[in-house]
Parts: structure tokens; sequence; C-alpha cells
């Protein structure tokens, strides 16, 4: 489904991703793991078009499209979160999702500034899908909140939400995890879990190894910008060059 | 729920019809010429908040009227066309030329974006200065003609040498434009707008064309800017390069911030209270300046939501008092 | 066209450029380090150089002096600005661009209730002329090549070779990184409006001296340094000395090589086209 090959990002003299080769199968949940700075955040800004690469090619569904925009592949299905807190904080938890059905289903210009009946069916359609999320991930009892008072937890569900609103065939999750307590990782994973079983392909970046070994069935561990392993859980845990550039960078594998 | 529908459009149709009655109390050439500066720089301020609202800061608008009173008064003047499509065609122009400069633009975040809109605004005038075979370079033109009269025969004949129907004319393109500006805010658009104002990149990330959509924002409040310079033009019956230069657009853009660029009604009222307050006091006049500087400073500095704010703060602070009272009761 | 003329000319677009560069310079180094466009980076200009008209005039003191004076005045006025107007928006860099425009009104229209608002002129130090190869060459014009370029020399020794200057430069650079690296922002910025503050009021005095001073000559100083800096990077220190070098040449040269209308079109005709393809400037990071 996603076949990365040769990726390579140069930023001024630093090599943050060098030479990558990654290729996703659908309905697969892949984990991207390594140490601080080793350039797993540069690879999804790669495969999403935030960042252009200064070699190598990123083929999604047999489509080259390495030099292609952000919105763009959000379209043909690839959506990305955020590894910092990324949400509308003006807006509520509710139409901080309305929003991000942006493509699905599309309104037109003259649609939505003439207010015209196919736009108002439209809108209702978004309406219901958003509570259906919001529902999914647990959010509905917040519907109503402004989304930049939510506590730091909520915050981050909100933003697998509004990835999820987009309908991403792939889904690529930056440390879902990172800043939530126990309890919300707990669910965070039930979700995941629940997506991974409605056949998304997930492409995840995690620091916390035992949760990655979880929920992927595959792992490449990255480090500064370099493929150093690439297997399955077992496999990574036994890995003494993965322990090394644990131990090397002062973590502890859990 | 019908009594409220009643009020609203009572109050509407009040707010509506009041600016209409206005030159039955109060006469003069001087007074009409205020009210109709107050009505063009409700519909600059309105439509600098549209761009605004796609979290972006333009000072542009100068250079936009600059292009529309030119392109009006060349149309008129040079090739005969009709002074309406002349109008029409002096606000499409200007959003195709802020389409074209956006798409570079727009790729220079926050203030960059400003800097280069500052410059757009002083080459325009440099460009009107310098083709003097089109534009009379620094003189500028004058006699333009005022808008061709409105004739049904038999029926309606509506001339525009009077300044009073140059102000009905100039109040019937305010409020299209505020319908218009209110009908793209409200709109899914303008929540796209408002969506990238606060993350362009998550807006980016779940399918927006966000370059595209702060080129439509920039583009469309521009027309409106285009507009309004080639009504000007033709009310003034005169053009120069430096009519509506950098300092021309800082006030318009002291307008939104002092109305406060949060809600529609804000750079409506800015408009309105800084266009006229200062000729309240003309006698001090020599203070004018001072007197903006000082509005600005305090809001920038103690209001940030504008005057439109000022409500909710006093009822925070008349909240507190009260509170006060009650527990030493 | 003769040797000389072209020869005069190239000081010409020499002494545009000095000035360009100590305008932009300033406005540079607060855009960088501070986030904020100071659009009253002119009003300092203008002030700079009426600060040595009237200590010349009235205190009778030597232009040199006067121009220490109004310099260092003009520095710790930027301080105060940055401590009362400029800190405390800081991260809001479009209510700090308009509150700079507040500071426009104010500055002008306080020069202009003092100063009133005809041209004022002083003598300038440097007079005759220099004989070169049989060439004339101004005083004054040569005074401000060497004024402007030693000013630009220092300014990159002092970058270079002090804390305070390597520091600038990393908070330019990356912010967020100067920042978790320790370095104290406040201090820097108001070094940065120091110094951006006192090159703007040299630039100021020395065109004073040629031309004339008043108080709505701050818009042409505001306008060419954001030219300049458009063209040679927005933010970037070395991009204002390229950017100032080019539009100073352009605007020196061309009018004798067409007319002078033509020439100042052709400044703002690179940049549009530096615009369109480059939005970042010639060597502004993105
Ligand atoms: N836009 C950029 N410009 C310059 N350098 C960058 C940029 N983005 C990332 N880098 C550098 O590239 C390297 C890899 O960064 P990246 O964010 O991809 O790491 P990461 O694996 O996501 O780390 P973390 O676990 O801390 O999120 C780092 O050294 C970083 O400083
Ligand atoms: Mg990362």
């Amino acid at each position: 489904m996603l076949k990365i090959e040769g990726l390579t990002k140069h930023f001024g003299g630093l090599a943050a991703v060098s030479d990558l080769d990654v290729s996703i199968g659908p309905g697969e949940t892949v984990g991207l793991i390594g140490p601080n700075g080793a350039g797993k955040t540069t690879v999804f800004n790669l495969v999403t078009g935030f960042l252009r690469p200064t070699k190598g090619r990123v083929v999604f569904e047999g489509k080259d499209i390495t030099t292609k925009k952000p919105h763009y592949l959000a379209g043909k299905g690839i959506v990305r979160t955020f590894q910092a807190t990324n949400i509308f904080p003006d807006f509520t938890v509710l139409k901080n999702i309305v929003f991000a059905h942006y493509l699905r289903p599309r309104i037109s210009f003259w649609e939505t500034v003439c207010h015209t009946q196919s736009s108002r069916r439209k809108e209702a359609e978004i309406l219901q899908r958003s509570h259906k999320i919001l529902e999914l991930v647990g959010l509905e009892p917040v519907a109503g909140t402004t989304a930049g008072t939510l506590a730091h937890g909520y915050k981050r569900l909100l933003g697998i939400a509004i990835a999820l609103a987009a309908e991403p065939k792939l889904l690529l999750l930056d440390e879902p995890f990172s800043g939530m307590n126990a309890e919300e990782v707990g669910t965070t994973m039930q979700l995941i879990d629940r997506l991974e079983q409605r056949g998304l392909t997930i492409l995840l970046i995690e620091h916390n190894m035992r949760a990655a070994m979880n929920l992927c069935q595959r792992i490449v561990v990255l480090n500064f910008g370099k493929k150093i392993a690439e297997g399955s859980p077992e496999d990574i845990r036994e890995n003494k060059e993965v322990i090394q550039a644990y131990l090397g960078a002062g973590e502890v594998i859990a | 729920m019908n009594k409220r529908i009643l009020i609203w459009i009572l109050s509407y149709g009040i707010l509506t019809v009041f600016p209409f009655l206005i030159p039955l109390f109060i006469t003069g050439p001087y007074v009409t010429h205020i009210l109709i500066l107050t009505v063009m720089n409700i519909i600059l301020a309105s439509s600098l908040r549209l761009i605004n609202l796609s979290g972006q800061l333009s000072l542009a608008h100068g250079g936009m009227m600059t292009i529309g009173a030119y392109t009006s008064t060349l149309l008129v003047v040079k090739l005969g066309l009709s002074s309406w499509v002349a109008l029409l065609l002096a606000g499409l122009l200007a959003a195709v030329i802020a389409g074209l400069v956006g798409f570079p633009f727009v790729r220079l975040k926050g203030i960059y974006f400003a800097i280069v809109t500052i410059f757009l605004t002083a080459m325009v005038t440099l460009m009107a200065q310098q083709w003097r075979s089109l534009t009379s370079g620094s003189y500028g033109i004058y006699n333009i003609p005022r808008p061709d009269p409105i004739v049904i025969p038999g029926i309606l004949n509506i001339t525009f040498t009077s300044s009073v129907n140059c102000y009905y004319l100039v109040l019937v393109i305010m409020l299209v434009s505020l319908i218009m500006l209110y009908a793209i805010e409200h709109s899914r658009i303008g929540l796209t707008f408002r969506g990238i104002q606060q993350s362009d990149s998550l807006a980016e990330s779940v399918g927006v064309n966000t370059a595209g959509l702060k080129v439509l924002a920039f583009s469309i409040g521009c027309f409106f800017a285009g507009i309004t310079g080639g009504f000007y033009s033709q009310y003034i019956m005169a053009i120069a390069p430096d009519t509506f230069g950098f300092l021309f657009t800082v006030y318009i853009l002291i307008y939104m911030t002092v109305g406060g660029s949060g809600k529609f009604i804000g750079p409506i009222l800015g408009a309105f209270i800084l266009t006229i307050l200062p000729e309240v006091m003309r006698p001090l006049k020599q203070f004018q300046p001072f007197f903006f500087a000082g509005v600005l400073m305090l809001v920038i500095f103690l209001m940030p939501e504008g005057i439109v704010g000022l409500p909710g703060r006093l009822k925070t602070i008349a909240g507190r008092l009260f509170k006060e009272q009650q527990e030493r009761a | 066209m003769d040797i000389s003329t072209l020869l005069q000319s190239i000081l010409n677009g020499f002494s545009s450029a000095g000035i360009y560069i100590l305008v932009a310079l300033g406005l540079t180094l607060v855009l960088s380090i501070m986030n904020i466009v100071q659009l009253a980076h002119g009003e300092i200009y203008m002030i700079g150089a009426y600060g040595v008209y009237y200590i010349t005039t009235s205190l009778g003191l030597n232009f040199f002096l006067a121009l220490v004076i109004s310099t260092l005045l003009m520095g710790g006025l930027g301080i105060v600005l940055e401590r009362l107007c400029f800190r405390p928006l800081r991260g809001q860099f479009d209510r700090a661009a308009i509150a700079s425009i507040g500071l426009i009104l104010i500055l002008q229209n306080v020069v202009l209730s003092i100063a009133g608002g005809d041209p004022r002129s002083y003598m300038s130090p440097f007079t005759g002329v220099l004989k070169i190869l049989g060439v004339a060459i101004s005083w004054d014009r040569l005074s401000i090549v060497l004024f402007g370029f030693g000013l630009v020399a220092a300014l990159f020794l002092f970058i270079r070779m002090t804390k305070t200057g390597q520091a600038m430069l990393a908070i330019s650079q990356d912010r967020d990184g100067a920042a978790l690296q320790g370095i104290n922002i406040d201090r820097i910025s108001m070094a940065a409006m120091f110094l951006g503050c006192a090159l703007a009021a040299i630039a100021g005095a020395l065109v004073g001296a040629i031309f004339s001073v008043s108080p709505t000559m701050g818009g042409f100083a505001l306008m060419k340094g954001i030219a300049v800096i458009i063209l040679g990077g927005l933010g970037s220190i070395p991009g204002a000395v390229v950017g100032g070098l080019i539009i100073g040449l352009i605007d020196g040269i061309m009018p004798i090589l067409t007319t002078t209308h033509i020439a100042g079109l052709i400044g703002f005709g690179a940049i549009i086209i530096i615009l369109l393809f480059r939005p970042q400037g010639i060597s502004g990071h993105e």
C-alpha cells in the first residue's frame, strides 16, 4: 500500500533521514521507533508532503506521490497526527470534527455561500458523522466544550479524532500517547486496536516500546536517520543493535 | 420564537434604513463628504477583516484601491465604458492581481506576509507615478465623470451630480458588500478560514488547500478595496498616485483593530466611531493624530478584543464587583 | 557618457547603499530577533537626524559629537520602546506591528509640533571634493560610503566576536533552539533594539547632512529598508548587506542609463521577480 524507497532528507549538513526503505501492506500496523532525534517525525513529514525529500520516493497505491502537497494526499487518504498537540483551540470539540470533514462530503464555494439545499443536506450529514466519531473516541460528553480548554489527554485524543474525521486509508500517528495518563493510554490503545480491526492501515511512532510492541505486527527502528532493524516485536526486543541504540541514548527498554 | 425573529428583523431594518434617512436631517456638502468617507471606511475595514479571518495581516488595501481607482478611471476616460461596468472591472482587476501575487505571498507566514503587502502598496503607488503615458504621473487625473445616471425611461432617472446621491450609492454598495462578506464568513468557507487562522498545518493535514484558500481570502478582500477605490475616484472626480498610500492603509487597519477583528460588527463600529469622532472634535484638529494613536495604543494594550470586547469586559468587572458585595453582605 | 559621470554615479550608488544597509540592518535585526516588524523605524531615523540638527544649531556642538549623542539617545529610545511597547506584545506579531504604527503617528506628530513641517538643514562637516585620477568626488558622499561600510564591518565584528553578537545570530537563525540553549531573549531583544535604532539614527543624520531633515523623511527610509530586506532575505543579516548593495547601486547607476523614473521601477521590478520565485529572498531561509 505504501512504499518508501531510498528516502533521504538533509537539513543543511545534517542527514535527518538517509536511504530509508519501508513498505507497508494494507491493513498492517507498523511501528516506527527510535531514540530522540532519530528522524521519525521527519519521515512522517516526508510521507505526508509537509517536507520534500532530498532523494528517494514515496509510492502510495502504486502511484508516485513524492512531490504532492499534504492537502492532496489527505484527499488520497493519507492523514497524519502531530507530535505537538495540534487542534483548533477556539472551536468547540464538535466543530473541530466538523471542520475535519472538509473533503468528504465536499461542499463547493457557491453551494456554501448561497446556502443551498444540497449544502444544508451535506452539513446535516457531516454533523451526524461527527457525533459518531466523538462517540467512537469517547469525546461525546465534551462535544460542546471549547477545545483549547480541554485537559491535555483529551486534546491528544481530539487530535486523533480530527485525523479520523478526514477518513484516512493510511493513518500516521505521531506519539499518540505522549502526555497521557495511564488510563488514557489504555483507552487510546483500545481505540487503535478497534481501528486496526476495521482494516485501517496504521503507521505509528512511539517512544514507549511496550505500547509499540503490543499494537504493532512489525516494527522499524531508526537511529541517526538510518534503519537499524526491522522485524516482529520479539525480534526487535532481542536485537543487540537496538538495545545499544537505546542504551546509547540513555534510555531503558521497558 | 416568532417574536425574536420579529425583533431581529425590526432592529436590522432600522439599522439599514436609518443611514438612508440621515441626509434628510443633516445636510451640507461637508457632512455628506464625511458620511461618504464613513461608509467607505466601513467597507474597507470589513473586507480587511475577511483577509484577517484567514490569519493574514494585509496592508495591501491602499494599493488595491489605487488599482481600482485607476482602472475605473481609465476605462471610463480612455475607453468610454459605462461607469458601472468600469466599477465592477475595477474590483475584479484588484482581485485578479491579488490572486496572482497572492500565491508567492502566502508562502510567507505571519509578519512576513504583512511586510510584502506593505511593499505591494508602495509598488502600486510608484507604478502610478512612473507609468506616465497611462496615468499622467504624479499630477494624477482630473475631471473624472461622476457615475452614469440610472435611467429607466418614464419611471426612473437618478443622476449622481449631487453628493447626496453619491452617498446613497455608496450606502447601497456597502449593504451589498456587508451581506456578501457576512454570507462568506458564515458559510463553510468562513469556517475554513477560521480554522486556517488557528492552525494551518492541521487544516492542511485534513485536506484543506490552505495556500489556495488564503489567496482566495486575500483576493475577495481586495475585490472590495478595488470597488471602493473606483467609487472614490468617481465621487471625488480625481485620482492621484498617493491618494491611498501607506498611511491611508494603516488607518483602515486601525479601524478594524480598534473596533475589534473578532466580530463582524467590530470593523463597522471602529470605522464609524473613528471617522465621525474626529470630526466632532474639529476645533482640536491638530491633536487628531495623537487622538488616533492614543485610542489605538489604548486598545492594543488594554482591550485585546477591541471595542466589541468592551461589554464582555464590563460584564466580568461588574460581575466581580457584584460578587464582592454579595460576599460582604 | 564619460568615465567621471560613471564613477560619480557608482559612488552615488555606494553612498545610497550605505544608507539603505544601515536602515535595513536595524529592521532586520529587530525582525529576526523579536519577530516583529518595527514600522516606526523610519521615525527613529528621522528623529536621529533632528537630534543632530538641534544639537549642532541650538547647542552649537560639533557635528561628530552631535552624531554620537543623537545616536546614543536613539539607542536609548529603542530600549525604552522595547520595554514599554514591544515586550508586552511578544509573540503577537500583528498587534506589535499595529502598535508600531501608533508609534509612527505619535513620533511624527511630536516632531511636527516641535519643529514644524518645513525642511531644515545643517552643514555637513565634509565639504569640498577629492580628486582621484582626474575625477572629482564629493567628500560628503564619500563620507557616507566610509561611514556606512565601516559600521557594517564593525557590526559584523561585533556579531563575530562578542557573546551578545553570537546570541543575536543564534536567535535570528533559530528562535526556539536558542531559547532552549538558555539565551536570554529579553536582554538580546533590548540589545537588538538599541543597535537597530542607533544605526537608523546614524543613517538619518548622514542623510540630513547632505540633504535636509523633515518630519516625513522616515517614510522613504522605511520603504527602502523594506525593499532591501525583502530582496536580501527577510530576517537575514548578510542578506541586508547584499540587498542594500544591489538596490543602492541600481538607484545610483540606472539614472545615467535611462530616466530616473524607470530606474526606480527596475529596483522594484527586481524585487517582484524575486518575490515570485523566491519569496524568502536571496539568502532567507524558509
Ligand atoms: N525543519 C527542520 N529544520 C532543521 N532541522 C530539523 C528540522 N526538522 C527536524 N530537524 C532535525 O532533524 C533531526 C530529526 O528530527 P525528528 O523530529 O525527525 O526526530 P524524531 O525522531 O521525531 O525525534 P523525537 O523523538 O524527539 O520526536 C533532529 O536532529 C532535528 O533537529
Ligand atoms: Mg518526533
